[in-house]
């Protein structure tokens, strides 16, 4: 058994914030099923918001009310006004260990447009400000290294939760396949989304939830899974991101019949609407036939930024549509299609990311979430573009805050280390054991299918049912699945299986939760029932696991401190 | 065919027998040579570690010159080829670079760079404009069963932006011009590697360790010969290899030939016409033999 | 497309004595990347075929493999383009101990990182309120460094790595670069001085595989000359490396009234490049010798170019130049 103060999961931005935080007063330990800098975190491109004022005169104010708006009304108040108001300072210290960031004609952090920000205000490195943000971080772990213990690419097996308080995690060696218990004072998590579940996804394939499971099989509920956000511009077939800092600096989107058809959706803020507007008007416009060519594709065109500011600000995004399509934006446009983008649910949390376990908000000792695996919840029902980046470096600051003060006044608690390791060792084993007659490669493939037809941009009780169903019958099939490499070292196939497993669990909870609430509100949009219910629906789902496996759902207020809840146009 | 010979630094040094062969196979293939007297050392990449824009700008000099002689340019160096390649992409590919390398260049010459010049290296003059085929009808002695491990050297191949070989990670250029002589090309892995010469005075260990591994690879490939179309890569295997076999704890013993060496010897040069008396290692019994 | 042959090593460390390459026939669907055939591969032909990968979009730095012999990401390859005469040959990244089929151990990777103190050093003699300020033009020194994603495809294919695993090697000189070219750092020197000892940055040989490998815009071989014209501007010199560029620039454009011959001294420049050290200039000895006796040692009088005196104004207008290539 290995013993720290604190433990970690995840290496992106949460996590890496929160270890700097803790960094040299209490014993960190960092553990990450890839090397920090793989993080997805580094996936994210066109910027962190933060009213810094830089190119307007932009407030906290305006990007409190624009986050809330933009959350559909679900997101908690308390916690989106801390977000915003430590927006500032937080992108300042980032500033000050080192982010390059691109710079305006003062030399100050230059600040660009955004989906549903009513000001220029997100804070950006190009088309790769999540990578500027998460190497920033990198280089401070490396600074840390002598007081942080790193354990990269180590495979989290589950949370040791028992009686209220976290008390250490089991995890796998991947490069040898040994297990281990940690044993710390405190457990965070930063581990990040749950999105590899869908068809199209801009996910990496680490984002399986891991975390999030891990917590929710601990008992741990967890919040509102079913809002899921589909960005507008993955790239056509992979899903591939495509900053949203390409509609930021003006791109526009057509549809097959070449007309710009934002302006029947959101006639004043166009192409610069929330995500979760966009991705339906797109929806609508291929199920209605005016795809490019009648396909499940519309068009970004980017010809008039011009050759100059394309390679100057879009230079990532220009790259990948040369690599993977074969289409350089200067001179054509480029193929698109929504794409599952970002978990707006997760392990529910108070405003200084200790976990909260019932509707009463209890909180667990010992037990923290940051990042996009939590939810705090600042996003509602949709989040706005360049608020993901700024959560994880706010909210991995605060947890990091939060964590040391209960650490320095806390104490190991008792863990049953042969206990553990046989109940890891046993979900292994019958991994390994099994009569290997199901592919793991079938059964996720049903699964992304099946996630997307019937639990992507729309929604209706009828899919929902037949997911529901179909998510069934896959769990029972993985039971069998096939493991073929019994090996101990790297055992990839090991690992995908458990990451599987995750996903099968965690796509039964969204679609639960898709199922029971039956209105429209935000990035959850049922066919159904088209109209947000505020009378009814004005609230966070809570997904428990009961003992016979089974989700049951309860729910817990929105916390509404100064905006009333209205109709939603842009 | 008449070029503008760009002779670098090494071929009036200490690799004077590169001139001599180029002469020799020129000579006996038909090509007009005029050498460039007035032209300056192109840098080597080394000027360019200290001035990028002084190093730009001295070999947009001599393109000039070879400009207003209206003759492009044939380089026997592997080094200056790639050198000046880069230079010249980097020059035309940035306009605003371009007129200031220009106004540098006309501020303290009086000279402008047009950007018509064209750069090739004389074994890129023999594959693409006087072809092999022309070469194969010229050969008078088969260099049969002489077994020759082409090294290409970093310059004309490496970074892919500025090479000029079609597919630099696969070239065949040398292999094609040892078969076109009748001898055997001999593939390694250590072919497309660095010779390690640009550290030899500040760290001649691994700088002589590169070089024996790529002989040493030659040597367990079979070859009788390295041949290469750079004279440093040449220097530092040739000239050092007393130093490479006391790294390496053996006897390396391979005789390391200059492109046009190998040229003229399937022209019809004895080994003493093309000097290879004055490399460090003499000529084996398989060059004496292929040769005679 | 057509079915490809892909080659592709296989080793378990724990039960075989070398890796060896196993083939797999597959027909690639329209647009699949090597990442794509990869998990085809694993999913549906040999499960235990292990490498890593993560986002698939080329920012993670993950899935590096050597493609046909030269590091490449794999997700940013399509498989149409790696096909030579119907066969993909995939192995693991070079310069690394193998750990198990595409998967090397990455730490001396990361610790060559580490080396370099890869970390902003804030120069706090300004005071700002908020961010610091640094002009468009100063970040852009740093951006093209600040683009690396830590693959390892130029540490992996790294010549010079390959007879000196003490070299920094490529990705930790750019990460370098992109501090020593902070305008917010306050340790440019230290650095430099770092950088400038053994193993450092005059170790590298120009080979520029780093560069042809890298697959974004850090092109570790330029952030390497960089460096090395920042120590030369700021006259960091004592060492052989150091002073054989000294050598050049006095050899070709002249030094103290002496006129420069425009060609290369080859004399002069080793003898230059070893600094007032004895020992050194007698390590020129053998070699000279020999060359002497083979009558292979260059002219003793240099020869000069005609109309030298053109070369010569340009070198005395030496500090001019670099202020104006600085824009």
């Amino acid at each position: 058994m290995i013993t720290h103060d604190v433990v970690i999961v995840g290496s992106g931005l949460a996590g890496l914030r929160a270890a700097i935080e803790m960094a040299g007063k209490v014993d960190v330990a960092v553990v990450s099923k890839v090397y920090p800098s793989r993080s997805h975190s580094g996936a994210a491109q066109g910027g962190v918001a933060a009213a810094m004022a830089n190119s307007s005169d932009d407030s906290v104010e305006s990007h409190f009310f624009d986050t809330v708006k933009g959350s559909d009304y679900l997101a908690d108040q308390d916690a989106a006004e801390i977000m915003t108001r430590d927006a500032p300072v937080t992108i300042t210290e980032m500033e000050r260990l080192g982010c390059v960031f691109s710079r305006d004609e003062k030399g100050r952090i230059a600040q660009r447009e955004f989906g549903g920000h009513s000001h220029p205000r997100a804070c950006y490195a190009a088309d790769r400000t999540g990578h500027a943000l998460l190497h920033t971080l990198f280089e401070q772990s490396m600074k840390h290294k002598a007081a942080v213990t790193y354990y990269s690419e180590w495979y989290l097996l589950s949370l040791i939760y028992e009686e209220g308080s976290a008390r250490g995690i089991t995890m796998m060696n991947i490069r040898t396949g040994e297990l281990e218990v940690v044993r710390a004072k405190t457990v965070l998590f930063g581990t990040g989304g749950y999105g590899r579940a869908f068809k199209i996804t801009s996910n990496a394939f680490a984002c399986t939830g891991d975390g999030v499971m891990t917590a929710y099989r601990a008992g741990i509920p967890l919040e509102d899974m079913e809002f899921v956000q589909f960005h507008p511009t993955g790239l056509y077939g992979q899903g591939i991101l495509m900053s949203e800092a390409a509609r930021g600096e003006g791109g526009y989107l057509v549809n097959g019949k070449g007309e710009r058809f934002m302006d029947k959706y959101a006639k004043s803020k166009m192409e610069l609407a929330p995500r979760d507007i966009v991705s339906r008007a797109e929806q609508t416009e291929i199920n209605e036939g005016r795809g490019i060519g009648g396909k499940d594709f519309v068009h970004i065109d980017l010809r008039h930024l011009g050759r100059e500011k394309i390679i100057e600000r879009l230079p990532q995004i220009r790259q990948l549509a040369i690599d993977f399509l074969g289409v350089d934006c200067i001179d054509k446009p480029i193929p698109i299609q929504p794409t599952a983008h970002y978990s707006m649910g997760g392990i529910p949390v108070d405003v200084d990311c200790q976990v909260i376990t019932d509707e009463k908000k209890t909180k667990a000792r010992g037990f923290f979430a940051a990042g996009e695996c939590s939810c705090v919840s600042v996003h509602g029902a949709n989040r706005l573009g360049t608020n993901s980046l700024l959560d994880a470096c706010v909210f991995g600051r605060r947890a990091g805050k939060a964590a040391l003060d209960y650490t320095l006044s806390a104490r190991h608690e008792s863990v049953n280390e042969a206990a553990e390791l046989g109940k890891a060792r046993k979900r292994l084993d019958a991994l390994l054991s099994t009569p290997e007659t199901e592919s793991a490669n079938d059964i996720r493939n049903e699964l992304k299918e099946t996630m997307s037809n019937h639990a992507g941009v729309y929604r209706g009780a009828e899919g929902l049912l037949v997911a529901k169903a179909a998510l069934k019958l896959l769990r029972e099939r993985f039971k069998s699945v096939r493991v073929t490499d019994k090996g101990k070292l790297f055992n990839t196939e090991l690992v995908e299986a458990l990451e599987l497993s995750n996903m099968l669990e965690y796509s039964e909870i969204i679609v639960e939760g898709a199922l029971a609430r039956r209105e429209s509100r935000g990035a959850h949009a049922r066919t159904d029932f088209p109209k947000r219910d505020d009378a009814n629906w004005l609230k966070h789902t809570l997904a428990r696991k009961n003992a016979d496996g089974s989700v049951s759902l309860g729910y817990k207020p929105v916390v509404i401190t100064k905006y009333q809840p209205e109709e939603r146009k842009y | 065919m008449r070029y503008a010979l760009y002779t670098g630094c090494v071929a009036k040094g200490a690799g004077r027998e590169l001139l001599t062969a180029t002469t020799y196979a020129a000579e006996r293939l038909g090509i007009q040579l005029n050498e460039m007297k007035d032209a300056s050392c192109c840098g080597a990449g080394v000027v360019d570690d200290d001035n990028r824009l002084l190093a730009d700008s001295m070999n947009a000099r001599t393109f000039s010159l070879a400009e207003a002689s209206g003759l492009d340019i044939m380089t026997i160096c592997g080094t200056c080829q790639g050198v000046m390649r880069a230079a010249q992409k980097k020059i035309d590919g940035n306009p605003d670079y371009k007129a200031r390398v220009n106004a540098a260049l006309l501020k303290d010459t009086g000279r402008v760079y047009a950007g018509k010049v064209k750069i090739k290296h004389f074994y890129q003059i023999i594959h693409e404009d006087y072809g092999l085929e022309n070469l194969a009808a010229r050969v008078t002695v088969k260099l049969a069963g002489l077994k020759v491990a082409p090294f290409y050297g970093c310059y004309v191949l490496r970074p892919h932006e500025y090479s000029d070989v079609k597919v630099p990670d696969r070239p065949d250029y040398l292999e094609k011009f040892i078969e076109t002589l009748g001898a055997t090309p001999v593939d390694y892995p250590e072919k497309l590697k660095c010779c390690g010469f640009p550290i030899l005075m500040s760290n001649k260990t691994n700088s002589l360790q590169l070089s024996g591994n790529a002989i040493l690879g030659a040597i367990k490939a079979g070859a009788d010969c390295i041949v290469t179309p750079c004279p440093l890569c040449q220097l530092n295997m040739d000239s050092y290899q007393p130093e490479i076999e006391a790294i390496l704890e053996r006897k390396l013993g391979l005789p390391i030939l200059h492109y046009p060496q190998l040229l003229a010897l399937a022209l019809g040069a004895t080994l003493d016409d093309v000097k290879t008396n004055t490399h460090i290692v003499r000529p084996n019994k398989a060059l004496h033999e292929a040769s005679d | 497309m057509a079915e490809v042959r892909f080659l592709v090593s296989k080793y378990n460390s724990e039960t075989d004595a070398k890796p060896r390459l196993q083939e797999f026939r597959l027909d690639p669907p329209q647009g699949a990347t090597l990442l794509d055939c990869l998990n085809l591969i694993k999913w549906k032909l040999d499960g235990t075929l292990s490498f890593r990968m993560s986002c698939r979009s080329a920012i993670c730095g993950s899935c590096a493999v050597r493609v046909n012999g030269h590091a490449r990401l794999a997700c940013k390859t399509q498989a149409a383009d790696a096909v030579i005469d119907g066969r993909v040959t995939i192995e693991p990244l070079g310069n690394m101990t193998l750990i198990r089929d595409l998967v090397v151990d990455l730490e001396p990777f990361w610790a060559s990182v580490e080396k370099v103190r890869p970390w902003l050093v804030p120069d706090d003699s300004k005071k700002y309120e908020r961010e610091r300020l640094q002009s468009h033009h100063d970040q852009l020194k740093i951006d093209a460094a600040s683009t690396c994603i830590m693959c390892a495809s130029c540490f992996s294919d790294c010549n010079v790595m390959e007879v000196d695993p003490k070299f920094l090697g490529p990705a930790a000189l750019a990460k370098a670069q992109r501090f020593v070219f902070d305008t917010r750092d306050a340790e440019k020197w230290d650095r430099l001085e770092l950088l400038g000892q053994i193993h450092g940055m005059w170790d590298c040989t120009h080979c520029a595989e780093c560069s042809t490998r890298c697959p974004t815009d850090a092109k570790p071989l330029e952030r390497i000359t960089e460096l090395r014209r920042a120590a030369m501007a700021a006259g960091m010199t004592d060492n052989n490396a150091a002073r054989h560029v000294l050598g050049f620039r006095e050899s070709i454009g002249g030094f103290k009234g002496i006129g420069g011959s425009g060609m290369l001294n080859e004399n002069y420049l080793p003898v230059r490049s070893m600094g007032l050290s004895i020992g050194g200039i007698l390590s020129l000895i053998p070699v000279g010798l020999r060359m002497f006796a083979r009558k292979k040692n260059p002219p003793l009088i240099p020869h000069v170019i005609e109309k030298v005196g053109e070369v010569r104004k340009m070198f005395r207008r030496f500090d001019e130049y670099n202020k104006e290539g600085e824009k």
